[in-house]
């Protein structure tokens, strides 16, 4: 199988402490407001009769097996990497249009506010060349996150995966399930946050109209350019009419 | 006829904003086209954007290629349109907005009925209503002519502003914005495709077809014969005389 880096995730021994949050901050150099990375606690059950418990589920973009992000970029600046399943963006190809932030189900997109192009968690690509773990499963204290190539039953993550298979749940929106690549062991705790992807009306104008039509337009209109050039190889020996100035050939 | 009476029709000016227009139209189309790598949108399939990417070493250099070269024709045209405001630009405008419904109308149908039917059955089908095979006279452009260059200088003006917003995203464009940049680029597309839609038609005519082949050679040589211009352009030929 092919390679596909993940995580697997204990939420159980989540502590919202934050660590995760902070490391990547620094770790990428994400600017202001803008984090790659989120903690999302449900609400606390009072009514149950049992201790009261609350789940912590630490999350980041789900490197999607059908990414609607990537389906909403017109360029091609984000994409799959065949190499390891992870979903990145090219910087110098993305203008930032914001199209892959709207479609993105998890919210997992930002524009970054210094670079002013799409952003989000690619697993610490800069920390994965130099052989590093993500920042975020390095740091974390309770070591909630495990990470690595899922169908590699080697790695943490893939370890898990194979132990678990059954157990491991996804996050998704039932309306549009992109078959995430981080996996929640146990109680996942809150699970309908997710929202429905949703393509913005610009791309799908595009798509739906301004696509086909366009094809039609040029289509016809080179069809048509064919057809004249069809008829003026076959018939050579069509002349205008004569013309009142008694000049024929004029037109030659 | 060996050496037939040449009038002038284009300055050297002209001449050569004319191919500095055409080899930056192309360039343009074909790595905007590339730009476009998208399954659900990949006008030529996946290959096109996937092969000219390979050439320029990735799509980010492209964008690049693509918005210099765009740059570069606006600049070039900016020096154009201000250096020769009165002695070319004005009149081309003044000439190319304005039609005569009358006559203009009647000749783009007879011109058509007359391209696609061929001048023996347009005799044989059309003349028995009444009319005689000639069609009414012409200025400096035909309606043809004028009706592309209207479309070809608006689509251009759509293409410059949406191109501009598009590049100033990163620099300018906060994430409230971007539904602008958005639009911009499906904006940006359709205006491509009816300008190459317009183009083909003026390359057809220009460079393909017979009849305007005088005019062709001119747009290197910059002199048609008067021959010519007497059958295509009748209004200007008189215009010429009479001076």
């Amino acid at each position: 199988m092919a390679k596909q880096l993940g995580m697997v995730v204990d939420a159980g021994l989540c502590i919202d402490c934050k660590g995760c949050m902070a490391a990547c901050k620094v770790a990428n150099e994400v600017p202001g407001d803008n984090w790659r990375n989120w903690i999302k606690s449900g609400d606390m059950d009072w009514q149950a009769k049992k201790r009261g418990r609350m789940v912590f589920q630490p999350g980041n973009c789900m490197q999607c097996d059908k990414p609607t992000c990537v389906s909403a970029c017109p360029t091609g600046a984000t994409y799959k990497s065949k190499a390891d399943g992870v979903v990145v963006i090219d910087r110098g190809l993305c203008i930032g249009c914001g199209q892959c932030i709207k479609a993105c189900p998890y919210g997992a997109r930002f524009r970054n506010e210094k670079l002013k192009v799409a952003d989000k968690c690619d697993f610490c690509s800069s920390r994965r060349a130099v052989g590093l773990e993500p920042a975020c499963v390095s740091t974390c204290p309770t070591k909630a996150r495990a990470f690595g190539d899922l169908n590699d039953p080697a790695s943490p993550a893939g370890k898990l995966m194979a132990q678990s298979k059954d157990k491991a749940t996804q996050v998704v929106n039932a309306q549009s399930n992109t078959d995430p690549n981080i996996y929640y062991l146990g109680d996942a705790g809150l699970k309908s946050w997710p929202v429905k992807a949703q393509m913005p009306g610009a791309f799908e104008f595009w798509k739906n109209l301004a696509d086909p039509a366009v094809k039609v337009v040029v289509g016809l209109t080179g069809l048509g350019v064919l057809a004249m050039l069809g008829k003026q190889l076959m018939l050579k020996n069509d002349a205008p009419p004569p013309e009142e100035h008694g000049e024929e050939g004029g037109h030659e | 006829m060996s050496s037939p009476k040449m009038i002038q029709r284009h300055t050297r000016a002209g001449i050569f904003i004319h191919w500095f227009n055409a080899a930056c139209w192309f360039f343009l189309l074909f790595t905007g086209l590339a730009l476009i790598q998208n399954p659900e949108l990949n006008p030529l399939g996946a290959w096109y954007p996937k092969a000219v990417r390979a050439v320029f070493g990735g799509g980010a250099n492209l964008l690049v290629a693509h918005w210099l070269v765009a740059l570069i024709w606006l600049a070039v045209w900016v020096v154009y349109l201000f250096w020769g405001m009165s002695r070319f630009v004005a009149p081309f405008l003044n000439s190319t907005f304005s039609l005569e419904p009358n006559r203009d109308i009647q000749w783009m149908i007879k011109k058509n009925l007359q391209m696609t039917l061929g001048y023996k059955m347009m005799a044989k089908l059309v003349k028995p209503l009444g009319y005689d095979g000639h069609l009414p006279p012409q200025e400096y452009y035909n309606a043809g002519q004028k009706l592309a260059a209207q479309g070809i200088i608006m689509g251009a003006l759509v293409l410059i502003g949406t191109g501009f917003i598009m590049l100033f995203s990163k620099y300018f464009f906060s994430a409230a914005d971007t539904w602008l940049v958005q639009w911009s680029m499906t904006v940006h597309f359709i205006a491509a495709g009816v300008t190459t839609a317009l183009l083909m038609v003026h390359i057809y005519m220009a460079a393909i077809s017979k009849e305007e082949r005088p005019a062709f050679i001119s747009m290197f040589t910059g002199t048609v014969p008067a021959e010519y211009a007497k059958h295509h352009h009748q209004l200007w030929y008189e215009e010429l005389e009479e001076k």
